[in-house]
């Protein structure tokens, strides 16, 4: 299976890179270092960077390997997302407002709310594949943006939902500091799901769906069940990093629900690498930065360069840094033993 | 073993993320003139819809009102080292809020000015409160920010819906005609401004004879359905009162002069239009226009020259955006200098009830009760296209509306 | 009666636009397989060149009306050969995403050499007065686009349907695997093919320029609007798009007038409507069977 690795995209075919494949192949103890350096990372992050950004990272993170999990691991791109990370924000914080319950149960609510309502979204969807079900996503994720701006005596409409608590049993957490360490465990608890996900035998049957969906009909594979899942526990991840996102900000505006979210998530996939879970991470601490970066350095045209990148990777880049670097490393590898 | 080069690049990746940070854990903490400088901070919308009425221009402004500071109180002044700092917050709350944190914590900011765009203008309030540092506000129009969102460190400075509406309304109303038809962009801003301006055409003994909401945002672009209602109502409306701002109101305008409204008589009055746009739709497609301005280049010579040393740094006019953040970055330097520190509590003392007369702030007050600063506003005209003289000089100013009855009384709300 | 005549004028004249974009969208889709995001984005440098043309060369608009989507044409052929072409034969995903990311760089580029504020542009003298229907009087630029944009969807149906090209494309978007099997060479097509449909949404961004504000931001929201009409019109039909670009604009203009209470419904209908017809007809309202995508 390591062959899809290396031989030329096939047309008509998502050019997907196995990185699931690999990781499951590679000696133990490399996985448990790898799983040690990332943590440390993930431990030392606020210190070394400015702790509302390290914050954002986090949020990104989960929601970025949402949107992988259906791009990477089932073939499904959706451009609307942005959906789930919004709609769990505003649940998230609403719950958070006026039932004043430690923040874990409100975004445990949020992404709740947001697999509830992956579960229409996702049922009309799934019946289209490639680039209409982008389209269909985009414009779903569109109604809802719609539906919040009007609905204003819940979501208050332009004005954002103000003041969302971070509350947790009394803990003093507005240092953002000590927030993201508040934080960290829960956004750990989602990728080890979405990891899980995709090394069960669910996640076997989504790649075989989606390398071969007719394949996987003929051996009586539900595929449109199959693909709903995926749909919806996808929304549920990305709803945990939007009702994070909510009570990192402590509020809650329209631009969680805009398709430039939506989009921006699926940049950060595909610079990462799609079908790299890790490379998801990797792409939003990158974007995140960069963007933090940007609007502090007085140059204007921000558009161009996240355009530009984003032209470059397609182009020339399909892999992205976590996919690049696994094809370096094997070929170095491969090299050696020779 | 085949991972490890890619663990390798992917950690190295993080580390170099990371490491265009560094610093740990922040705290403020209020000192003596903290670093002995003063840092000014511009946060506001430098690649979006507010950019140039208000954007990197604003921090010019600021710029000049740093030097005019230093020229005035040469080796008297409370500190040589005044810098600015500048971030584009791309009218993004969150964005906003990330930035307003960063600049308080890590670049010294002692205060931020301007911020466009309501929502991100009240989480910087939050953020301000948090922080206990000072924030003028500019660029927004929300009346929240002197009323249930108001706080010891937030001051609203150029205008609001109130006064938007209340000049316009009132004097359209006694001069043009008494029915209106007003139509509104269905968002927090567009029903604020409805709501005052209802208020004021009432008070003033006229009556709004019909009202719509137009979707927000209107990806369609087209008003028909409305400017094709309007002459028809019973009684005819003589006045369309448009609350659409940016490129919405470029869209209302244009197709109201496609329907020719203005033969059918049915006059135009625009909630909220900045010199900008006038130039953007032309004074022709405009003329006859009225709206409240906050400030005007070429009102009188004060404003004049400050227009002139502005169009040569800038190589344009002022928006009144522009003149008012010039005023507030002299009006905070000057509390600093009479309370000889930054601490922000001192300086919100010093700032309280001030009277103030600069180039923008004509009988400007701070506000004690509510941080509002009021001052004169202008209801402006556009002229005819025959009567432009010169690029830029597009209005008149019909009435000048004095400080007291261009701003709301405190709100009850307000409880700094 | 005069008011619900009027009302659909007017959304047959916002569907005009719609139909237009909708029918660049389909006829590129249909030969390449690709879902050009940056459509939008042409839209705009269509409004926007017009603009620029007539302030810094005082080039007419009935001029412009031929410049533009001539020069947009030519550059789509440029970009088609540059890079479009690069991806074609991969997932088209990655063309989804590479326009995209030329959205975002087109938008940019106008956006830091003319400023994000609408530029003036006014409606030409020869169409700025109105025309008597008897019933009601109505803008005569509008009744100009409205018929301008019907001739025009007339004009490619008739290439279509009549000429050998039209005969290459159309067996080229209906049956993509078997038409080269006889000996027809679709490759020739390819790049004129997606200059043409760069070259439809120029001309609909100069027909805007003169009642839509003209910024470079113009196309964005737009754009997916266009999306929801192809997937209503059924993505591989050619016809299917134009009827459902007028048709949006039709039942949006009546829900304008007539819930207005509501300005929800006009704004969401477009994807209420798409949610219906992907229940009832997956493949949308004039689609065949789902293309290969």
């Amino acid at each position: 299976m390591t062959s899809t690795v290396d031989t030329p995209e096939k047309a008509g075919r998502p050019a997907h890179r196995s990185g699931l494949v690999a990781a499951a192949r590679a000696p133990r103890w490399i996985r448990y270092a790898l799983l040690a350096v990332g943590l440390a990372a993930a431990l030392w992050l606020p210190n070394g960077l400015y702790p509302a950004v390290a914050v954002d990272i986090l949020c990104w993170a989960l929601f970025a390997v949402a949107v992988d999990l259906l791009l990477g691991f089932t073939g499904l791109m959706s451009f609307g997302h942005a959906a789930f990370w919004g709609a769990s924000a505003y649940v998230t914080g609403l719950v958070a407002i006026h039932a004043g319950l430690p923040f874990p149960v409100a975004v445990l609510a949020g992404a709740l709310a947001a697999a509830l309502l992956a579960v229409p979204i996702g049922y009309l969807a799934v019946k289209r594949t490639g680039i209409y079900f982008a389209m269909v996503t985009l414009a779903f994720a569109q109604m809802v943006y719609y539906v919040a701006n009007e609905w204003r005596s819940v979501t208050q409409g332009e004005n954002g939902l103000q003041g969302v608590p971070r509350a947790l049993f009394g803990l003093d957490l507005t240092d953002d500091y000590y927030f993201y360490y508040a934080i960290l465990p829960i956004v750990l608890l989602g990728l080890a799901a979405a990891w899980r996900i995709v090394h069960s035998p669910f996640g076997r049957v989504l790649v075989g769906i989606r390398d071969n969906p007719a394949r996987a009909r003929a051996l009586g594979y539900p595929v449109h069940r199959y693909k709903l899942t995926a749909f919806v526990l996808s929304g549920f991840i990305a709803g945990l990093g939007g009702g994070l996102f909510a009570v990192g900000h402590r509020f809650v505006s329209l631009d969680v629900l805009h398709w430039t979210t939506s989009g921006k998530a699926v940049i950060v996939v595909v610079l990462g690498g799609i079908g790299t879970l890790w490379g998801a991470v990797l792409g939003a601490a990158l974007v995140v930065r960069l963007e933090d970066w940007l609007s502090f350095s007085g140059f204007e045209a921000i558009g161009l360069v996240t355009g530009g990148i984003f032209v470059l990777v397609v182009l020339l880049f399909r892999r992205g840094i976590w996919g690049s670097a696994v094809v370096l490393a094997r070929r170095w590898l491969a090299r050696r033993h020779r | 073993m085949r991972r490890t080069v890619g663990v390798v690049a992917a950690s190295a990746a993080v580390v170099l993320v990371a490491g265009c940070g560094g610093g740990g854990p922040q705290s403020g903490g209020d000192q003596e003139l903290t670093g002995d400088k003063i840092v000014l901070g511009v946060l506001n919308d430098q690649s979006g819809a507010y950019s140039e009425l208000s954007g990197r221009n604003s921090v010019k402004a600021v710029e000049m009102a740093i030097a005019d500071f230093k020229t005035k109180h040469g080796d008297q002044a409370v500190t040589k080292e005044i810098t600015v700092e500048t971030a584009d917050h791309q009218n993004k709350p969150d964005v906003a809020n990330s930035k307003a944190a960063e600049m308080y914590d890590r670049k010294g900011v002692d205060i931020i000015l301007d911020v466009p765009t309501s929502s991100a203008a009240l989480k910087v309030a939050d953020v301000a409160k948090e922080k206990k540092k000072l924030y003028f506000n500019i660029g927004a129009a929300t009346t929240e920010l002197t009323g249930k969102s108001c706080n010891k460190y937030t001051f609203h400075y150029a205008y609001d819906t109130y006064m938007l509406a209340n000049g316009t309304g009132k004097v359209t109303t006694e001069q043009v005609g008494k029915n209106w038809y007003i139509l509104y962009p269905n968002y927090a801003f567009g029903q604020d401004m409805e709501k005052s301006f209802t208020a004021a055409i009432t008070a003033a003994g006229g009556q709004v004879v019909g009202k719509d909401g137009a979707p927000f945002p209107n990806t369609s672009g087209d008003y028909s359905t409305y400017l094709l209602k309007a002459p028809g109502l019973n009684p005819k409306p003589q006045v369309l009162g448009t609350m659409q701002a940016g490129a919405e109101l470029v869209n209302v305008v244009k197709q109201y002069n496609e329907f020719k409204l203005r033969d059918k008589g049915v006059g135009l009055a625009v909630g909220l239009m900045f010199i900008t746009d006038i130039h953007s739709l032309t004074p022709a497609a405009l003329a006859g226009t009225t709206y409240t301005d906050a400030w005007y280049w070429n009102f009188d010579q004060t404003n004049r020259e400050f227009a002139d040393r502005f169009q040569k740094e800038t190589g344009t006019r002022p928006s009144f955006a522009h003149a008012a953040n010039y005023s507030a970055a002299t009006q905070y330097l000057e509390a600093v200098q009479a309370a000889g520190t930054d601490d922000a509590d001192t300086v919100v003392k010093q700032l309280e009830g001030k009277e103030v007369n600069d180039v923008f702030l004509r009988n400007g007050k701070i506000r004690a009760e509510d941080h509002r600063v009021i001052h004169d506003a202008y209801l402006a005209q556009v002229k005819p296209q025959a009567e432009v003289t010169e690029p830029w000089d597009y209005v008149k100013v019909l009435e000048t509306i004095p400080a007291a009855e261009a701003f709301a009384a405190p709100s009850p709300d307000c409880k700094l | 009666m005069t008011g619900f005549l009027q009302n659909t004028f007017n959304g047959l004249v916002s569907g005009a636009f719609y139909a237009l974009l909708a029918l660049g969208l389909a006829v590129i889709f249909g030969m390449l397989r690709v879902v050009n995001f940056a459509h939008g984005a042409f839209y705009m440098l269509g409004a926007f060149g017009a603009y620029v043309l007539l302030s810094e060369a005082g080039v007419p608009f009935w001029a412009a009306l031929v410049i533009m989507p001539l020069g947009l044409g030519l550059l789509g052929m440029a970009l088609e050969r540059a890079v479009i072409h690069w991806l074609t034969r991969l997932d088209p995903l990655y063309n989804f995403l590479l326009t995209f990311g030329l959205t975002l760089i087109l938008q940019d580029l106008v956006k830091s050499r003319y400023g994000v504020q609408s530029s003036p542009y006014a409606t030409p003298s020869a169409l700025s007065g109105s025309v008597d229907f008897g019933l009601f009087d109505f803008p005569a630029y509008r009744v100009f686009i409205l018929g301008f944009a019907v001739l025009v969807c007339v004009a490619v149906w008739w290439v279509l349907t009549r000429t050998r090209v039209g005969m290459v494309v159309r067996a080229a978007t209906e049956r993509p695997e078997l038409t080269p099997a006889f000996g027809i060479n679709v490759g020739r097509w390819v790049t004129p093919v997606f200059g043409f449909g760069i070259a439809l949404a120029g001309l609909a961004g100069v027909l805007a320029a003169p009642m839509r504000a003209v910024n470079p931001l113009m196309g964005a929201d737009l754009i997916i609007v266009v999306f929801a009409v192809v997937v209503i019109g059924g993505l591989g039909s050619i016809f299917g798009s134009v009827a459902a670009g007028f048709g949006i604009g039709l039942v949006q203009a009546w829900g304008e007038a007539y819930l207005s209470d509501f300005p929800i419904v006009s704004q969401t209908i477009v994807f209420v409507v798409m949610a219906v017809v992907l229940l009832w007809r997956p493949a949308g309202l004039f689609g065949r069977e789902e293309a290969p995508a």
